[in-house]
């Protein structure tokens, strides 16, 4: 079997093209299914995107046949650090719900708490375990952040549950 | 001609009020300071600084975007020569040398070659900018919408296929981009495309959204995803950025031909500054009477590539201004910027906007003086930003681009973009796939799309059309070459190694 003879590297990749392939075939699903509007122009709107589906399902294949030949990519080494070591889903992890929770929180306890939340989050997986001192950190970043932007250039933040503390003071 | 340098002078005029001086001293300023950052190249400078922008009057708002600009490159080569961090393919030659210049104690020559060097390569560029821009604005008038199809798909072969290590890869990364820019409503007849009745989604993805959440976002996601932490040390400056004599004699034809291989390769699109910094590089060191020097911190390696990085970076800005053609993630914040302002650069910005381009050129110029004064004496305050722990650097990094990516509509629909687009920056980095090619694709799509539309209006149905004209023909020939040359390049290679 092919497969077996794929590093773990490798098999990872594969999915990955795999995935480009699958891309190209639901955009020509979902192209296909299009609701047209009285059109009277002389190209469909359907033809660019099913252009768009072939390349990308094209050049998903080709990488298909790229990683199984072992032509696997060099990860990005520009920034310091082992290219090659293997993910570690925890502080991955970390940092996705550290941005996932900034989505959530914004609208509904405001920009402050989702920002603070945000920041000592990810200083939380780059390894910082000073949880007190990271924690003020995070707040006043994120009240000078806020105060800066919804004051001194007027763009509007959601104040959530500080409505009324920090835009009276 | 002459009315074109009447305009310049005008230009100058409107930078030098003392508001407009202010806004170019403050992108200066911030420009540096951000792309000083590890982590931070200049796409992504300018992308998360463009809030900052949104409350200002359209001038002073570009005059400041060109400070930035330049500022946002030079911090990044103060960064490859500390840290030994390029941050962007443009500056990974720079590290390469610099870095070694400043293990060795040298630190200071190495800044200040890269300083000075960025100056001459800016300000020679940006002369040649001045009388190339309204040329090829003027020629571009004669162009057809075949032919702005014919030089986009240049720009996409290009841009996808000389990026990176892989052909195939880049060419990915630009079929992702495709995908993003389909999001939305057909802009002729209004056919939803990719929506899922998201409301959201019908007014297609944010630009800024997808530049600064893959920059920003997939950046942090695929350090954390690394094993262990390494944190790079921060070279000391010892004494005073600056040269001696020697230096400067060793420094100032590496600057010229740094330029002049640098900016034409910026105007036609030949996929961003890895190209000419390469280039430079490889010219330097076979020009060179220290070839022994070369890997152990050959000031000729920093002072060529830096140059042609600088001088490459305003060639972009030619195509970007004159047609409306962005090829390299900088120069399409850049445009991004003008559009947020509801200015479309192209042929007819010169004769419809001609006070903000010339402001916008004339600013180049002053944003460029202002650096070479500003940065060789505050190079210890940049040195200490280098200093800034990482978990509170990235920290930093995400809650900005997650604020970039809120403040341009207020609405969390775009966070949600930015999330995914992040994740697919981690994959594309872990997996070798440049970036690049997805920015051009989601912006150069949609654009693509609709001179293929016009072509066939015009032609009423005839795809004929599409090759018709000297034109298109040439630049497809030139298509075809860029294709094919390496595979050939490629056979006679492995040919020759078989023998």
């Amino acid at each position: 079997m092919i497969l077996n003879k794929l590093s773990k590297q490798g098999k990872g990749e594969l999915a990955f093209a795999s995935s480009f392939f699958l891309l190209g075939i639901f955009v020509a699903w979902d192209t296909s299914g299009m609701d047209i509007p009285q059109d009277n122009s002389i190209v469909s709107p359907q033809t660019f995107p099913y252009m768009v589906a072939a390349f990308a399902s094209l050049v998903g294949l080709g990488l298909i046949v790229d990683v199984l030949r072992g032509k696997n990519g060099v990860p990005d080494g520009t920034e310091p650090g082992d290219p090659y070591s293997p993910i570690n889903w925890k502080t991955m992890g970390i940092v996705a719900a550290a941005i996932g929770m900034h989505v959530i929180l914004l609208e509904t306890a405001g920009y402050v708490l989702a920002a603070t939340v945000c920041f000592w989050g990810v200083a939380y997986a780059f390894g910082s375990r000073r949880i007190l001192k990271d924690f003020l950190i995070s707040a006043v970043f994120a009240s000078i952040v806020y105060l800066a932007f919804s004051r001194g250039l007027n763009i509007n933040l959601p104040a959530g549950i500080f409505d009324g503390i920090l835009d009276n003071g | 001609m002459g009315s074109n340098f009447t305009l310049l002078l005008d230009g100058f005029q409107t930078v030098f009020t003392p508001t407009n001086l202010m806004f170019g001293l403050l992108g200066t300023f911030l420009g540096t300071l951000v792309g000083v950052l590890p982590g931070i190249g200049p796409a992504l400078a300018i992308g998360l600084l463009l809030p900052i922008t949104l409350t200002v009057n359209p001038t002073s708002a570009l005059i400041m975007f060109a400070a930035i600009f330049y500022g946002a490159m030079y911090g990044g080569s103060t960064t490859s020569i500390l840290l030994n961090t390029p941050g962007e393919s443009g500056s990974v030659i720079t590290a390469l040398e610099g870095n070694k210049m400043a293990k060795a104690g040298r630190a200071g020559a190495a800044l200040a070659t890269a300083a000075i060097g960025s100056f001459v390569a800016g300000t020679i560029a940006t002369i040649l900018l001045a009388f190339g821009a309204p040329l090829l604005a003027e020629f571009a008038l004669t162009i057809q919408p075949a032919g702005y199809l014919a030089l986009i798909i240049l720009a996409f072969a290009t841009v996808g296929t000389l990026l990176g290590t892989s052909r195939i890869r880049g060419l990915i990364a630009l079929s992702m981009g495709l995908v993003i820019g389909l999001i939305g409503a057909d802009l002729q007849s209004g056919a939803l495309r990719l929506t899922f009745g998201n409301l959201n989604a019908i007014d297609g993805i944010e630009t800024v959204t997808v530049i600064v959440a893959i920059f920003a976002l997939g950046e942090t996601l695929y350090l954390a995803s690394r094993h262990t932490l390494v944190k790079a040390s921060v070279l000391q400056v010892d004494g005073k950025a600056w040269m001696t004599r020697q230096d400067f004699k060793r420094s100032w034809k590496p600057w010229l031909r740094g330029t002049a291989i640098g900016f034409p390769l910026g105007v036609v699109p030949a996929g961003g500054s890895e190209v000419p910094t390469f280039l430079s590089y490889g010219v330097e060191k076979a020009l060179s009477k220290n070839k022994d020097e070369f890997g152990k911190g050959a000031i000729e390696g920093v002072a060529g590539p830096e140059a042609a990085n600088n001088a490459n970076a305003a060639g972009v800005l030619v195509p970007m201004l004159a047609l409306g053609l962005p090829t390299s993630a900088t120069a399409a914040v850049v445009l991004v910027a003008f559009q947020s302002f509801n200015i479309q650069p192209g042929p007819m910005l010169f004769q419809t906007n001609p006070e903000i381009v010339w402001s916008l050129i004339a600013s180049l110029f002053v944003g460029n003086f202002l650096l070479l004064v500003l940065n060789l004496p505050l190079i210890r305050f940049w040195v200490m930003l280098l200093k800034i722990p990482t978990h509170y650097l990235y920290a930093g990094i995400t809650t900005f681009a997650l604020l970039g990516a809120y403040a341009l509509n207020n609405s969390t629909f775009d966070l949600q973009v930015a999330l995914a687009v992040g994740v697919i920056g981690f994959l594309f980095r872990r997996f070798g796939v440049p970036i690049t090619p997805l920015i051009i694709g989601a912006i150069l799509g949609p654009l693509s799309e609709l001179y293929f539309k016009r072509s066939l209006q015009i032609s009423q149905g005839d795809w004929g059309i599409l090759i018709d004209g000297t034109f298109p023909k040439v630049i497809y020939g030139i298509l075809i070459l860029v294709i094919i040359g390496p595979l050939v390049w490629n056979f006679k290679k492995s040919f020759a190694i078989k023998k």
